[in-house]
């Protein structure tokens, strides 16, 4: 039985060490998971960013012109588009205040003047709080990007643009060109696809595909354009979208100025894919 | 009376030689003491709460444009629960100054919570200083008491003045002679304070009316 | 003269005895009243394990005290050695009040609202010293009391302890079973991480199950507090956690206990006759007594089980803490704890009334009714064949139906998904997560070219998708592909898209799945949370 107590002497001793040797290592493990789980903060955010913000605000953030501003963007990260609206608070709030609330009201005056979802689910958006957490992680990474040297609005192309004259011949057009373009940098299923903002291309219920209703638009009594194949009524919606508006939807909510930022390719494309969705 | 009582244990026979048994078993015993003892400290390691910066108990970093110039209102700080005072010459010769309290020029943390029982007290500026709701204890920008029952002047909190490389510059000090917290000058190339809510300097004793020891 | 007419009897004899034998009076009187009887002569008497003299003073304790009331002052020395008992039952009240001293340590930093829940676990973990240390002891001491308990029913079954007249501890202990499995599901939910949420979603969802439909809904919204986990169903879960079944758990062992002792440890079946029961008889040759021998052995075993809990804890036992609980995303594979896997087997065979309330229904059932049935008199090995082999055939079955129940039998989504969750889980890691940052080099690599891969992480990541892929080839799926991107990102951060595609020999169409996951340098998902 001696044997027991000297065992047992032993294992006291050994947890008092063990306890010792955790002890010494706490501070440092503890700082350790705080960057550990920040980092994954990040990851998540960037996954939510990826299907939720991209459509407007662009991959990397970079915006585009006329759907959604840059926030991979030196002036966000300085302060200066806080001061030019007097925010009080930092950038970080800045960001989970307007990631949460959205931009229910358009601001007048500005380039982007259609509105920004309300994301969190206390003013009746699908955000859980920790998932505006990992938004707002994964935004202000990009700090150190934005302050060297922001990403770029998308620029117009180098070379000929399609301008805003709907009866300059196209090439032909291919959709499957046309349905990247239209899922990529320039914004379109943004308002049309994701959300009410346009008229919704899809089919959905006895309302057919906008390549079915180009053909019934220019025939209708209000129809005030220029257009008279469904081909020309889609390029003139790309490129002078205020010539017709359709009944339901306001001037001036898409942006005009597509006419400059595509080349005559890219229209065609855009509309061989437009026509294929019946 | 009966003398027939139980011997007591120091009255019996001496007692019997240690076995090496026994004295096994004592080791095992000290060696549970120590154990409890340690974990008694790690226990205590464990439940002592810890404060992010930003939360009350932890530290709050102040940029110096937000500092209160000399001689104006203090700046109260509600979620660090201080006001920041900025003492300048007209404060330190304010005829109301107790003489036992030497006062310098420079910034205070002042703990927004009256030494008396615990209530805010507030800034009342028709009279040039704080005054307590509950029991009318009255205080200076300083921090020296002038009236009322509380039995000392207010507490401060550690500031520290950081330059840009993080270093701190200077740090509020106990004075010489009361042992409360004295104002601190921030020096040339301070960016920040910072302004430790778990550090608190309590107030020197002050109980005469008027004020003073 | 005396200021002050105080009368302080110590002084008395400090002045009649002398100073140090007064002091050594004082401390005698102190023990005696600590140990409830003994003083410090006895008390060295038990430590140097001499006779202890009669009338035995160290019965007093036992008789007069209150921690040691319940416990015998002699055991059989039959039953005092590792068989026939193991010591399981001490073993099983060891765990649970590990259990209980590690879990009030943690409820003083933990809310049970979904909205703070999983804020207080990444708080324990990384702003509470100690923190990461008792989480894992605590879930630690959880899996050991799960397999202790459940050892204990297996050997009491063995050696035939239920019969008379010791049936109805048998019915407590299937109790504490029950209380033993609930604690650890109920506590499973507490961190509200994915798979907490559905691990318990799962397990719980069989409470709706139960016929008739009216039961099985309402008994799920009060299980729940909802019609699915939020608010209400994890602070049920909490109270049923710390209060509801530790107390259960404490009332039925305390019933389960005195019948212990008042029958007796039930001697080895090899040692009585067949039908006696002559465990309350214990001659005096056969006694071992409590003081010193079992006192000894038992502090002992708390000595060193202690040191064990917490040095695996330490080094080697990591509790893993998962994303965010999603109420709108069940991750691919999820399963229930290790020690319900049966029954998520069970319901992968059929109708989940009857294979997950009824049939475990009707278990318990048997169990509870087993020794007012089994009423055979002999508690011999060789009397019980039938019983043994049903025994075993049980445990037998109930690995089966575990294995059943992973994701691995009968679970399996598309062949491309199950590839590409082979790198990228959703209910862990996984090999992507745990390579290291580095050696994720950017660019854009086929799994075929596995071996020109310019880093072994890469290379090792690129040969298991392969593999995984080649399931993926079937007769109606052709020129399988699977293609990995690594994308600079952002600082610090690399986006990662696992892509398969394959051309369907049906229609000749290309089709592709493709996973996208972002990987930050500092993420380190190798500590085991």
């Amino acid at each position: 039985m001696k044997w027991q107590i000297a065992l047992g002497t032993l294992s006291v001793v050994a947890m008092v060490i063990v306890l010792a040797i955790v002890a010494v290592g706490e501070p440092r493990r503890m700082a350790e998971f705080t960057t550990s789980y920040q980092a994954r903060q990040i990851e998540t955010g960037a996954l939510i960013f990826e299907n939720s913000c991209r459509p407007c605000h662009g991959a990397q953030g970079e915006g585009i012109d006329g759907v959604a501003p840059a926030i991979n963007a030196a002036d966000l990260f300085n302060g200066s588009r806080l001061s030019a609206i007097g925010f009080a608070g930092t950038v970080q709030d800045y960001v989970r205040a307007t990631i949460s609330s959205g931009r229910p009201v358009p601001s007048a005056g500005t380039n982007y003047p259609q509105r920004m979802p309300t994301w969190s689910q206390r003013f009746g958006g699908p955000l859980r709080d920790d998932q505006i957490d990992s938004l707002v992680a994964y935004v202000m990474n990009w700090q150190d990007r934005a302050l060297q040297a922001g990403a770029e609005v998308t620029a117009a192309p180098v070379g000929e643009v399609v301008g805003t004259d709907i009866t300059v011949a196209l090439p032909a057009g291919n959709a499957d060109q046309g349905k990247s373009l239209a899922e990529g940098n320039l914004g379109c299923v943004g308002c049309h696809i994701l959300a009410a903002t346009g008229p919704a291309w899809l089919p959905s219920g006895d309302t057919p595909g906008i390549g079915d209703r180009a053909a019934t638009r220019i025939g209708q009594a209000d129809y005030t354009g220029h257009a008279t194949t469904p081909e020309l009524y889609l390029l003139e919606s790309i490129v002078s979208p205020n010539a017709y508006v359709v009944e339901g939807f306001g001037p001036d909510l898409m942006p005009a100025n597509y006419g400059q930022r595509l080349t005559p390719q890219d229209a065609a494309d855009l509309v061989a894919y437009l026509l294929s969705l019946r | 009376m009966s003398e027939a009582v139980a011997p007591t244990p120091s009255e019996q026979a001496p007692s019997l030689p240690l076995t090496r048994r026994e004295f096994l078993y004592y080791l095992w015993g000290i060696s549970i003491a120590v154990f409890l003892t340690g974990s008694g400290g790690a226990t205590v390691w464990f439940s002592l709460p810890r404060f992010r910066a930003g939360e009350f108990g932890g530290v709050f970093t102040i940029p110096v444009d937000q500092i209160p110039p000399a001689d104006t209102l203090p700046k109260e700080f509600p979620e660090g629960r201080f006001w920041l005072v900025n003492i300048g010459q007209r404060t330190l010769t304010d005829p109301r100054q107790p003489p036992q309290y030497p006062e310098t020029a420079g910034v205070k943390a002042l703990y927004k919570v009256c030494v008396h029982l615990g209530c805010i007290y507030k800034w009342v500026d028709t009279n040039d200083r704080f005054e307590c709701p509950c029991h009318g204890s009255k205080y200076l920008k300083s921090g020296s008491r002038i009236d009322g029952p509380a039995r000392r002047n207010l507490d401060v909190f550690i500031v520290e003045a950081i330059d840009a490389a993080g270093d701190v510059l200077s740090r509020t000090e106990p004075a010489m002679n009361t042992l409360e917290g004295t104002a601190l000058e921030p020096p040339s190339g301070t960016v920040s304070l910072r302004i430790d809510t778990g550090r608190r300097i309590q107030g020197a004793f002050n109980s005469k009316p008027g004020g003073g020891m | 003269m005396a200021l002050f007419r105080v009368h302080i009897p110590i002084l008395d004899e400090v002045k009649s005895k002398g100073l140090k034998p007064a002091l050594r009076d004082k401390v005698d009187d102190l023990v005696t009243r600590v140990t409830a009887g003994l003083d410090m002569k006895d008390v060295r008497g038990v430590l140097r394990d001499d006779p202890p003299g009669r009338p035995n003073p160290r019965l007093k304790p036992h008789a007069e005290g209150f921690w040691l009331h319940m416990k015998p002052t002699y055991y059989h020395n039959l039953v005092d050695g590792l068989y026939p008992t193991f010591r399981l039952g001490w073993l099983s009240v060891y765990a649970f009040a590990f259990e209980i001293i590690t879990g009030v340590f943690l409820m003083i930093y933990y809310t049970p609202s979904p909205l703070v829940a999983y804020d207080n676990m990444l708080n324990i973990l990384s702003n509470v010293p100690f923190g990461r240390l008792m989480r894992d002891m605590h879930k630690l001491g959880a899996e050991a009391m799960v397999i202790v308990v459940s050892l204990h029913m297996l050997r009491t079954f063995i050696t035939g302890s239920y019969k008379f007249p010791r049936q109805f501890t048998w019915v407590t202990g299937i109790i504490l079973l029950g209380v033993t499995l609930i604690l650890s599901f109920s506590g499973y939910l507490l961190p509200w991480d994915q798979l907490s949420l559905w691990a318990v979603t799962i397990g719980a969802s069989m409470a709706e199950a139960a016929p008739p439909e009216i039961v099985g809904r309402n008994l799920n919204l009060i299980v729940r507090g909802a019609p699915e986990f939020g608010p209400g169903g994890l602070l049920r879960f909490y109270l049923l956690h710390v209060i509801a079944l530790p107390l259960a758990g404490v009332l039925a062992l305390g019933v389960h206990y005195y019948k212990v002792i008042i029958h007796g440890h039930s001697l080895p079946p090899g040692a009585e006759n067949v039908g006696e029961d002559t465990a309350r008889k214990i001659p005096m040759d056969t006694r071992t007594y409590f003081m010193p021998t079992i006192l000894t052995r038992e502090v002992w075993y708390v000595s060193g089980l202690t040191l064990l809990l917490v040095a695996y804890s330490a080094f080697v036992f990591h509790a893993p803490l998962e994303p965010h609980a999603d109420p709108l995303v069940t991750p691919l594979h999820i399963t229930s704890p290790w020690y319900f896997l049966w029954l998520q087997g069970m319901l992968k065979l059929g109708d989940k009334v009857l294979w997950g309330v009824i049939l475990p229904t009707a278990l318990i059932g048997l169990l509870v009714s087993l020794p007012y049935v089994e009423v055979g008199p002999s508690r011999r090995y060789g009397d019980r064949r039938i019983g043994l082999s049903a025994g075993i055939s049980f445990v037998i079955l109930l690995a089966i139906l575990s294995f059943m129940g992973t994701p691995h039998y009968a679970v399996p989504t598309s062949p491309d998904q199950e590839a590409v969750a082979a790198l990228l889980p959703q209910t862990q890691p996984g090999p992507l997560r745990l390579a290291p940052w580095g050696q994720l080099v950017l660019g854009s690599y086929q799994a075929a070219d596995w071996r020109q891969a310019p880093t072994p992480a890469m290379r090792e990541l690129l040969h298991t998708f392969g593999e995984e892929l080649t399931r993926v080839q079937t007769a109606d799926r052709q020129a399988v592909e699977g293609i990995m991107v690594v994308e600079d990102w952002q600082t610090d951060l690399k986006k990662v898209t696992l892509r398969v595609v394959w051309t369907d020999v049906a229609t000749n169409q290309p089709h592709e799945f493709s996973q996208t996951a972002f990987l930050h340098r500092n993420s380190d998902y190798g500590q085991g949370e």
